[in-house]
């Protein structure tokens, strides 16, 4: 509640100060600094108003006596605004606040007002990333900047929404549930809304009963629906995004059409896709007795049970760490934590796996196989990475079209595996027969003796530091033209550092392309050598519509001495050049194929589309190279499939792709060459694939 | 809540038919969900504006109610804050004895309405989304007071404030006016006798664009009209912020004016001179003070920013739903 702080009393006396010049001002001008007898400093004329303001009367003389007086009347007033500055100075507000957020009378604003708090470094940080972002992209509007922070600023806020109505904030009513049928659905139907929307996405038919101490895995491709399944379980489908439910859905005993998420908090536990967006409070201790502390449960029972789960997950060494300070393993493990706060019955998890390595996937899977068969928990995951689960899953849902399909767990380790790999070589011919895949095609063959010797980039002993750390260390290689290089790696091993700091190079004399030096070309000439898509992708989109974004990226291209000469072959040509290029990476043959696609918002449109997108609006300056990170992140086989034809379109002709990737299907699939990281440093030799 | 609803229907069946009028006056002073939910239901366009409110549409009865009559406290209360900020031109109307007394009942005054409104405003934000939106956006807009506090004081709070008010309603601009001042305030350690006061007069701003009009003709599907329309209203956003800028200087300045210029200049607060000598000295002072310096510098950053994002944050706004608590 006390502290010392001194910026609030500098501030306040600096306040006071022009407080008091302030009134001296007014004195002097409105003709009242000339009271007193002393000497005359300064003797102005004196000038009448007219009409309503004949009663005053401007500057006059100006005495030494009249200004002491002006500056004395002002020392009350300035008095109380110290008083304040220094109350400001050893009371802490904030904490005040903090202890009236879930409780009390003002609990909604004061919660509200705890994350604002909490929302300041996540901001700091998006500010950051978007400058980044804006770079890449060789803008400087100043929508370009604020219009992705805001973006992110709320989906941070639904983010957020989402895991504390799920941790039973704003209960009113106490439901209790039933272990025996953890899940019942019974002839249920899914869709978006009375009419049919847009994208006409709906499932029907759902008969699904699920039992205590199993684990279902639900699999399908990318806006399938595998997130709206289980958050028809979670009750956020109904209750939060405004989804329609059909026929019957039983969590534990209550009917999900009826109940919202933060009735069931007590036995049902959700793990959100992006964990790190739904942390609602400031350590790791606070997040975990979230969903107790929003019951008004005792402060020491709450730290036993934080204490009690943190054992359970073998994570006590976590518990005292503010909560931007854990790694990516680490959020998952703590977001599962806090929804197993309330020993729940059924815990649902979405896409656990998508931003982690391989031993933090191993340690997740471990800990939710250990729930479903030790503590008796019924856990559901939603995830595409199937592979991991195949030993642990009891039963595996898959959504194909607008039906669900169940098998049992003896068919999935025989079946699934086998289909994952076996759809990766057949979705990708049938998936489409536009270009793209003509393009992979081709591109799966090409000799690799066929690239000129000659070098595209090369890369010299390039470093970056953070702080202290060295990230990057000393890197240097070589690309070809026509080369698909994979960079791999752990988390961390900076991979996404390296490609950061090739696209934007700090230093002179280490990034050449096409025999100029990148740090010495200009912000817009720059993304003609080398263009990046960063990982989070959706910092480049800032317009309305995904056609205003393609216009956008063709204006930025229309700078004076570049490649057209005649203005009327510019507009023609380039109007469409973002867009075509955007349609030609999705596999239309056409460009009019995408229209429906271009009166979209850039973020209503799926993962897969959203990252071919950026690729066209980077490739659209046609970069001599072009830097792709984790370009496969939460994608789907048949996205996958669209992406990967992309690169190879992209590595076409003089220019070569460099791409980061977890994903070892899919590097092997398309690499020609795979560069290794390991703590900043290339792991050598350089291995050629065979 | 529910013994509040039960009290407000009470009230409102008391009220019998006078209730209509009433209500009719209330919706135009006070923008209700009541008179947007048939909006949302009349124009398809206003989709994605209006029907965040599926749950208060499926059982209208009840809220409608209780909701009008905290719009009767909200009025209310906003109007009594009015007088508290334009306390020197009621002192004269005071017996002389009871004089000293009306800047300190003001200066009460004010803290308490917040401390009310805000309790009663609570009750109906107390959903997930909602806390969580004004969170977050009460944090972007404290930062961009700070920031611009470091820019040399161009304050682009505004453009915030009317974007987020126009899209969610009159409450919740209230209360993020509210709650940006609070976060600012606490961020950089400036509580005092003013924050109250700033709360108000921002809170107005939010609410302000919350109550402006929304047309409603369902006609003009095609692109063409849909573009008019959405520049006519950032042509409306952005004619309200001028307003809102000037009229937020002139009241702050009106209850601070007779502590800053003190006795004894032409332009002073005489609690005993005729309300018309005191008009023309307090607009002299604001004229001087903050009409043509800060807040002109603060209306045309309100429009350039209204015009440069608008369109993008109220889309951004809007792809978000909000329903109040049911």
């Amino acid at each position: 509640m006390f502290r010392l702080r001194l910026a609030p009393l500098r501030a306040a006396v600096v306040l006071a100060v022009s407080f008091v010049l302030l009134r001296v001002v007014y004195r002097v001008v409105f003709g009242g600094a000339g009271a007193g007898l002393g000497p005359v400093l300064l003797d102005l004329p004196k000038l009448r108003l007219d009409g309503p303001f004949s009663h005053i009367t401007l500057l006059g003389p100006v005495t030494l006596a009249g200004l002491g007086n002006a500056a004395q009347s002002a020392l009350p007033v300035a008095a109380v605004i110290v008083f304040f500055g220094l109350l400001n100075a050893v009371i802490n507000v904030q904490a005040l606040f903090a202890r009236g957020a879930g409780r009390g009378p003002l609990r909604a604003i004061s919660r509200s007002l705890v994350i604002a708090w909490a929302t300041f470094p996540a901001l700091l940080e998006s500010v950051r990333r978007v400058r980044v972002a804006r770079s890449l992209r060789g803008e400087r509007s100043i929508a370009s900047l604020l219009v992705p922070i805001f973006e992110q600023t709320i989906e941070r806020a639904l983010a957020l929404a989402a895991s504390m109505e799920t941790r039973g904030f704003a209960a009113t009513r106490v439901v209790t549930g039933v272990c025996e049928a953890p899940v019942v659905l019974r002839n249920a139907g899914l869709k978006f809304g009375a009419a049919p929307d847009k994208t006409g996405w709906h499932l029907d038919g759902l008969n699904v009963t699920l039992k205590p101490a199993t684990l279902t895995v639900i699999v399908g491709a990318t806006g399938s629906g595998k997130t709206s399944l289980l958050h028809s379980m979670s009750g956020l489908f109904q209750h939060f995004y405004d989804g329609t439910q059909q026929g019957h859905i039983d969590v534990a005993g209550a009917d999900r059409a009826c109940t919202p998420p933060r009735d069931t908090a007590g036995f049902v536990g959700l793990v959100a896709q992006n964990v790190r967006l739904g942390f609602a409070a400031e350590t790791v201790h606070d997040e975990i007795g979230f969903a107790l502390a929003v019951r008004n449960v005792a402060a020491p029972i709450v730290h036993a049970r934080v204490l009690e789960v943190a054992a359970r997950l073998k994570i006590e060494h976590l518990v005292d760490r503010p909560i931007e300070q854990l790694s990516a393993g680490e959020a998952s493990l703590v977001a599962i934590a806090a929804a197993l706060v309330n020993h729940p019955i059924l815990l649902l998890v979405d896409e656990p796996l998508a931003d982690l390595d391989t031993a933090a996937r191993d340690r997740v899977c471990t800990v939710l196989g250990q729930l479903a068969h030790e503590a008796g928990v019924c856990v559901v995951i939603a995830e595409h990475n199937t592979r991991e689960f195949a030993t642990i899953a009891d039963a595996w849902l898959q959504i194909r079209g607008s039906r669900l399909h169940q098998f049992s767990a003896e068919f999935s380790t025989t079946m699934t595996p086998g289909s994952d790999a076996d759809s990766w070589g057949t979705t990708l011919p049938s998936s489409g027969s536009g270009p793209g895949i003509a393009a992979a095609a081709q591109g799966a063959t090409r000799d690799i003796g066929a690239v000129p010797a000659v070098a595209l980039a090369s890369i010299r002993r390039l470093s970056v530091r953070h702080k202290t750390n060295l990230v990057v260390n000393d890197v240097s290689f070589e690309v070809q033209a026509g080369e698909l290089v994979a960079l791999r790696g752990s988390n961390g091993a900076g991979k996404s550092s390296l490609l950061r700091a090739i696209a934007l190079p700090t230093a002179a004399d280490t990034v050449i392309v096409g025999g100029h030096d990148a740090r010495s070309l200009k912000r817009r000439t720059r993304r003609h050598a080398v263009a990046l898509v960063p990982e989070n992708f959706d910092d480049l989109l800032f317009a309305i519509t995904v056609a205003e974004e393609c216009r956008r990226a063709d204006r930025t291209l229309r700078e004076p001495n570049f490649r057209h000469a005649s203005p009327a072959a510019t507009d023609t040509d380039t109007e469409r050049n973002t867009a075509a290029l955007f349609a030609h990476l999705l596999g239309f043959n056409a460009p009019a194929d995408a229209a429906r696609l271009l009166q979209r918002h850039p973020r209503d449109l799926s993962a897969g589309e959203r990252l071919c997108l950026v690729m066209a609006i980077q490739l659209a300056a046609r970069p001599a190279l072009l830097l792709v990170d984790e370009p496969t992140r939460g994608l789907d086989q048949v996205a996958r499939a669209l992406v990967s034809a992309a690169l190879l379109t992209a590595a076409g002709a003089a220019s070569a792709v460099i791409f980061a990737t977890h994903d070892d299907d899919f590097a092997q699939d398309l690499a020609t060459r795979t560069l290794r990281m390991q703590a900043g440093r290339l792991a050598a030799p350089i291995e050629v694939r065979s | 809540m529910t013994d509040e609803s039960t009290t407000a229907r009470e009230n409102a069946t008391a009220a019998g038919d006078v209730d209509v009028d009433v209500d009719v006056a209330v919706a135009v002073v006070f923008g209700t969900f009541a008179d947007e939910a048939p909006g949302a239901q009349s124009t398809p366009d206003a989709v994605f504006t209006l029907s965040d409110r599926p749950r208060d549409r499926a059982d209208q009865a009840r809220p409608r109610r209780s909701i009008r009559w905290t719009e009767w406290i909200l009025g209310a209360g906003s109007l009594l804050a009015v007088a508290a900020f334009a306390w020197p031109f009621f002192v004269g109307a005071v017996p002389a004895d009871a004089q000293v007394a009306v800047p300190i009942v003001a200066f009460a005054l004010i803290p308490a309405l917040i401390v009310a409104l805000a309790l009663i405003l609570d009750r109906e934000m107390y959903t997930a989304k909602t806390v969580a939106l004004l969170g977050v956006l009460s944090a972007v807009g404290a930062a961009v007071r700070i920031a611009g506090a470091g820019a040399g004081g161009v304050e682009a709070v505004f453009v915030l404030l009317i974007l987020a008010g126009r899209v969610y309603g009159a409450r919740f601009g209230f209360l993020l006016g509210l709650l940006t001042i609070s976060v600012s305030s606490m961020l950089w350690g400036g509580f005092g006798p003013w924050t109250p006061f700033q709360m108000f007069a921002c809170g107005w701003v939010g609410a302000g664009a919350g109550l402006l009009p929304r047309w409603q003709n369902a006609a003009q599907r095609n692109s063409s009209g849909q573009r008019l329309r959405a520049n006519l209203e950032i042509a409306l956003l952005a004619a309200y912020g001028v307003v809102a800028s000037y009229l937020f200087g002139l009241i702050m300045n009106l209850w601070f004016w007779p502590f800053a210029v003190g006795s004894g200049t032409g332009i002073s607060y005489e609690a005993t001179a005729d309300p018309g000598t005191n008009l023309a000295s307090f607009a002299l002072y604001s004229l001087f003070t903050s009409t043509l310096t800060w807040d002109t510098v603060r209306a045309i950053t309100t429009v350039v920013g209204i015009v440069l994002v608008g369109p993008a944050v109220l889309a951004a706004l809007r792809r978000t739903k909000i329903s109040p608590r049911s």
